[in-house]
């Protein structure tokens, strides 16, 4: 591999992997506090996408009740980005409603839980199929405003390419973590947070609610898988209420990959896992798919607590 | 003891139905495609021909004056899903023939169970090898576009006599474009063309920044990418967006408006291959487009055209049925029916939104045309249009 | 009779089969191991028997065995899943809590990846025009239903054998299990394997049932199809997972007439069934059983 593939490989899987690290973070809060993998998480992903997609754009095509909808307001791309990754974010409030607080409140098989919240999920993405169909939505191409597609560098005879959309994601994705690490280091949200993860017995204790924190956090979990969702759908357009489901999946690798519940752990992990995917030679891309997956079991066999994670995770 | 009674109830309901009964009307004609799941896509899009179909020959005066009537059975995207369907559409609504399934996957599943069951069943997409051979009762209007293939490639180097690296991409989890990949790597070797890079990708697929890269570094002028409209288009996106000049041939997948938006302005001037064109100049497909074009306000898919000639072939199957036996189809046994449909089905030609096709001895499509077309994009990269190139 | 096998006789088979691998799931519950893994399991052993009933290098078996290549191939797809088991589940089961979960889940999703790839599983299309154990589908529960019947009445003695007592205890406390002699990986594996043989082998058995067969058989949406039965079924006896099968498989096909909707309406009883029904079907059942079996006076003292 020459040093300008390096790179080329290196720009494309920093971009991506940025995504995987801001989706797979929200796994990892809700993991952190409650001990149990949100599977409606790829849900509220794609319904990210579809939210922002609405107040970007709004124009609705042939398949489902919204059929022939033209929306009668579309608003610029951040402020869309943002408005609608906050209703992503109360998507998530209500997800932990429906699916989690119920089953806490009844001391019931935290395994259940996986099932409600893939039963949320299931009503999720076929809710968005019976309104908006299951067709293609794209973001036109000066979503963005009117800049140019793509960068080209040259090394010579070789040339490293980026496209404006990978550098918007990656900055994007950078911003919020950067927001995201201060908010839970340097706050007393984050500080009551973390108290809560730590032991959520001693937190109440000490007079913290726990219900609202656990809130927060689905709220938060549910801002980023809103937010990933909407930068892939512009990225690359929103392939059907399905789209969302192989992302929800490759953030499993990512979280055990990072260590269950480590934070930065699931910023590591999203980044090792999209650069190794960007990595795989193109002869053989037909197996990236399962290299995300490949990782997940050998992190297993070789390092179980995951690269960032604390030995003594024992919670189900 | 409960549930016993329930069962009891259940045979009640359902023993002793199949005998010798007539078929009432409207006549009814099964549609099992995917209506949920990943699969839904094109299951939209092939209820939607199908129904305009129904209108269509209704207002024709149906089968001689008896009207159709469409039974819609959701397939999902799987195969026991498929062969629910169609068992449901065979015994209790007593289907005369069938319309689907959406995958040639499906197709294999399902299709052995009517076949057994002697229910015509006329494929609307399944062009995957050996479906037709699956029974005597199996037929498609769908063809596998080995035979366009080559016409695109010629189109392309007539564009540009120069024409000499290629490279070819394609969906490798997708039946379809998996095999038609293989004739378009065939056709660029006849044609002593070098095939420089061979990519595979998945319709899961969103991000092709590495397809693309090689591409761009393996120096070619013409890029052919057999794949489906949102992983296709995707991928054009990518690779123009990214600085590729030359000239793509998209496969059959790239037949549908859906593309447009995909790829937006970087769509312009892909060579389609295509089974369909909504340019196709005959009275049935003129009246097959107007109807879409008033509901959606823009040129029908070829899922839509399909599923459409798969109704009408059903349509016109059952007028010469009643031809033949100068009997009404309502005073003749349902499975007396089924098996002369089945044989109607086979002769003769149809004039359909395809063109002239007729089907051969084991139910596979003869299409007369096939056509290569030109992606014009409108300015903005909104509006897109295929243009016939000749 | 007819018209009601013709009718429901596939979903009767359908019911069965996914009771048994949902049964396949619940061996590693027995010893309180969440594995994901049936359906990975699944595909291997269906691809095993359409490898083995379709290509040419085998013809010459095939005409030598004549109907008895189907027990043959069982048997193959019985041996190959539970080698596969032994691999995969030793290092993934050393370690306690989601993680053999999430194991299990890459290991579906890896071998779903190889059989889309491989030529010999036929790509994208699958392998197709599978030669038929039976004519019609109902049929087919011939040979589903006494497995079935082998199953329970193995899961049955196992219960009250010295290897289901340990299963047990794992399941109650794993660290009281080891503390008193039980080896926890040693019958982990164990239970693992079980489950990864019955689901090879229903595999290889569905392979004909579909008559065809290819990558999208196991897939993630299957594994928590199966975690679904066991859960709102009930895991706490072997009752429930067949009960949540057919239940739970029904349901799409009794939604029919919602169409579009019906998979709204699935998921909705997901998440109602696992709120209301935390011990699943079967623990409700049981209680309102004890509920009304105890005399009044006692229940008073409660």
């Amino acid at each position: 591999m020459t040093a300008v593939q390096f790179l080329q490989n290196f720009l494309n899987g920093i971009s991506i992997g940025s995504v995987y690290a801001i989706f797979a973070l929200g796994y990892t809060l809700v993991f952190s506090i409650l001990g149990i993998i949100n599977f409606a998480h790829g849900a509220v992903f794609t319904l990210g996408a579809y939210l922002t997609y609405s107040l970007a754009v709004g124009q609705f095509g042939i398949g489902g009740l919204f059929a022939d909808l033209q929306l009668p307001f579309h608003f610029s791309f951040p402020f869309a980005l943002l408005t609608g990754s906050i209703l992503s974010g109360f998507a998530g409030v209500l997800v932990e409603r429906c699916a989690f607080r119920p089953l806490r409140k009844r001391g019931a098989d935290p395994l259940l839980a996986l099932v409600s919240s893939l039963g949320v999920a299931l009503v999720t993405v076929n809710v968005l199929q019976y309104l908006v169909g299951s067709e293609i939505y794209s973001f036109p191409s000066d979503v963005y405003g009117d800049i140019r597609p793509a960068f080209v560098l040259h090394f010579g005879e070789k040339l490293v390419v980026i496209r404006t959309v990978q550098i918007i994601i990656f900055s994007v994705c950078m911003v919020v973590l950067a927001l995201l690490g201060y908010l839970i280091g340097w706050t007393r949200i984050g500080k009551a947070l973390r108290a809560v993860a730590e032991n959520a017995a001693t937190a109440s204790l000490l007079g913290i609610n726990v219900d609202r924190f656990i809130l927060y956090t689905f709220f938060l979990s549910g801002f980023l898988g809103g937010l990933a969702g909407s930068l892939v759908g512009t990225s690359f357009g929103i392939a059907g209420p399905y789209f969302g489901v192989s992302y929800g999946l490759k953030g499993l690798a990512v979280i055990v990959m990072g260590g269950l519940g480590s934070i930065p752990g699931a910023v590591l992990g999203g980044m090792v896992i999209g650069l190794a995917e960007a990595f795989v030679p193109s002869e053989y891309s037909a197996y990236k798919e399962a290299v995300a997956f490949a990782f997940l079991f050998a992190a297993l066999l070789i390092r179980p607590q995951g690269l960032l994670g604390r030995s003594h995770i024992q919670k189900v | 003891m409960r549930k016993l009674g329930g069962i009891t109830l259940l045979l009640t309901l359902c023993a002793g139905t199949v005998y010798a009964e007539n078929v009432a009307p409207p006549i009814p004609v099964g549609i099992a495609v995917a209506q949920t799941s990943n699969v839904a896509l094109f299951g939209q899009e092939q209820i939607i021909g199908a129904k305009i179909a129904e209108t269509y020959f209704n207002i024709k005066k149906g089968v001689n004056g008896t009207p159709i009537k469409l039974v819609t059975q959701d397939t999902g995207g799987d195969e026991a899903g498929a062969i629910n369907a169609v068992q449901n559409l065979i015994s209790k609504e007593k289907v005369v023939g069938i319309v689907g399934p959406t995958l040639s996957q499906q197709a294999f599943g399902a299709d052995p169970i009517a076949n057994r069951l002697q229910v015509p069943v006329i494929g609307p997409s399944n062009t995957a090898k050996g479906v037709p051979q699956i029974g005597e009762y199996i037929g498609r209007v769908s063809a596998p576009v080995a035979k366009v293939a080559p016409y695109a490639v010629k189109q392309a180097l007539k564009q540009n006599q120069k024409i000499k690296r290629v490279a070819i991409l394609y969906a490798q989890n997708d039946a379809f474009s998996s095999s038609e990949t293989v004739t378009f790597q065939e056709t660029v070797k006849n044609m002593k063309l070098e095939t420089v890079t061979v990519q595979k990708f998945m319709t899961t697929d969103t991000d092709f920044t590495t397809q693309a890269t090689a591409v761009l570094n393996a120096n070619v002028d013409l890029v052919i990418v057999s794949g489906l409209a949102a992983d296709g288009g995707n991928l054009v996106k990518q690779l123009r967006q990214l600085g590729y000049k030359g000239i793509v041939i998209g496969g059959n997948g790239f037949n549908t408006a859906n593309v447009f938006s995909v790829c937006g302005s970087n769509c312009d001037g892909i060579l389609v291959a295509q089974a369909y064109s909504p340019e196709a100049d005959n009275p049935t497909n003129k009246a097959f487009v107007a109807a879409y074009r008033a509901a959606y306000k823009k040129d029908p898919p070829q899922f839509s055209a399909q599923a459409f000639t798969a109704v009408q072939v059903f349509v016109e199957g059952l007028r010469k049925v009643e031809a033949a036996t100068k009997k009404k189809i309502t005073q003749l046994d349902l499975a007396t029916v089924r098996t002369e449909l089945n044989k109607a089905l086979r002769k003769g030609s149809y004039i359909t939104p395809l063109g002239e096709i007729s089907l051969d001895k084991e139910g596979d499509i003869n299409q007369k045309t096939f056509y290569v077309s030109q992606i014009k994009m409108d300015s903005a990269g909104k509006v897109g249009k295929f243009v016939i190139v000749k | 009779m007819e018209g009601f096998l013709q009718n429901y006789g596939f979903l009767l088979v359908t019911l069965v089969q996914q009771a048994l691998l949902a049964l396949s799931l619940y061996f590693p519950f027995m010893a309180g191991q969440l594995s994901l893994a049936s359906p990975g399991f699944y595909a291997l052993g269906g691809y095993i028997a359409a490898i083995m009933a379709t290509v040419d290098s085998c013809a010459s078996l095939r005409n030598a065995l004549g109907w008895t290549i189907f027990p043959l191939e069982w048997l193959v797809a019985a041996l190959v899943s539970g080698i596969l088991a032994l691999i995969v589940g030793i290092p993934s089961l050393r370690l306690r809590g989601i993680y053999l979960a999430l194991g299990t889940i890459a290991f579906v999703e890896i071998l779903r990846v190889l059989f889309l790839n491989l030529d010999i599983t036929g790509g994208a299309i699958g392998i197709f025009d599978i030669p038929q154990l039976f004519e019609e589908r109902w049929s087919y529960i011939l040979i589903f239903g006494p497995l079935l019947v082998v199953v329970l009445l193995f899961i049955h003695r196992l219960q009250h054998s010295r290897t289901g007592r340990a299963f047990k205890a794992i399941r109650e406390d794993e660290l009281a299990a080891g503390a008193m002699g039980i080896n926890p990986t040693y019958y982990k594996v164990q239970a693992f394997v079980i489950g990864a043989v019955l689901a090879g082998i229903v595999g290889a058995m569905s392979a004909p049932l579909l008559n065809t067969w290819n990558a999208r058989q196991g897939t993630f949406d299957a594994s928590v199809s199966y975690l679904a039965y066991v859960l709102i079924g009930g895991s706490r006896s072997l009752w429930g997972p067949l009960l949540g099968a057919a239940l739970l498989a029904a349901l799409p096909e009794l939604l029919r007439p919602l169409r579009d909707a019906r998979l709204i309406m699935n998921g909705l009883v997901l998440v109602v069934a696992s709120i209301y029904l935390p011990h699943g079907i079967v623990g409700a059942l049981s209680r309102l059983w004890s509920f009304f079996s105890t005399p009044s006076a006692a229940r008073g003292g409660e």
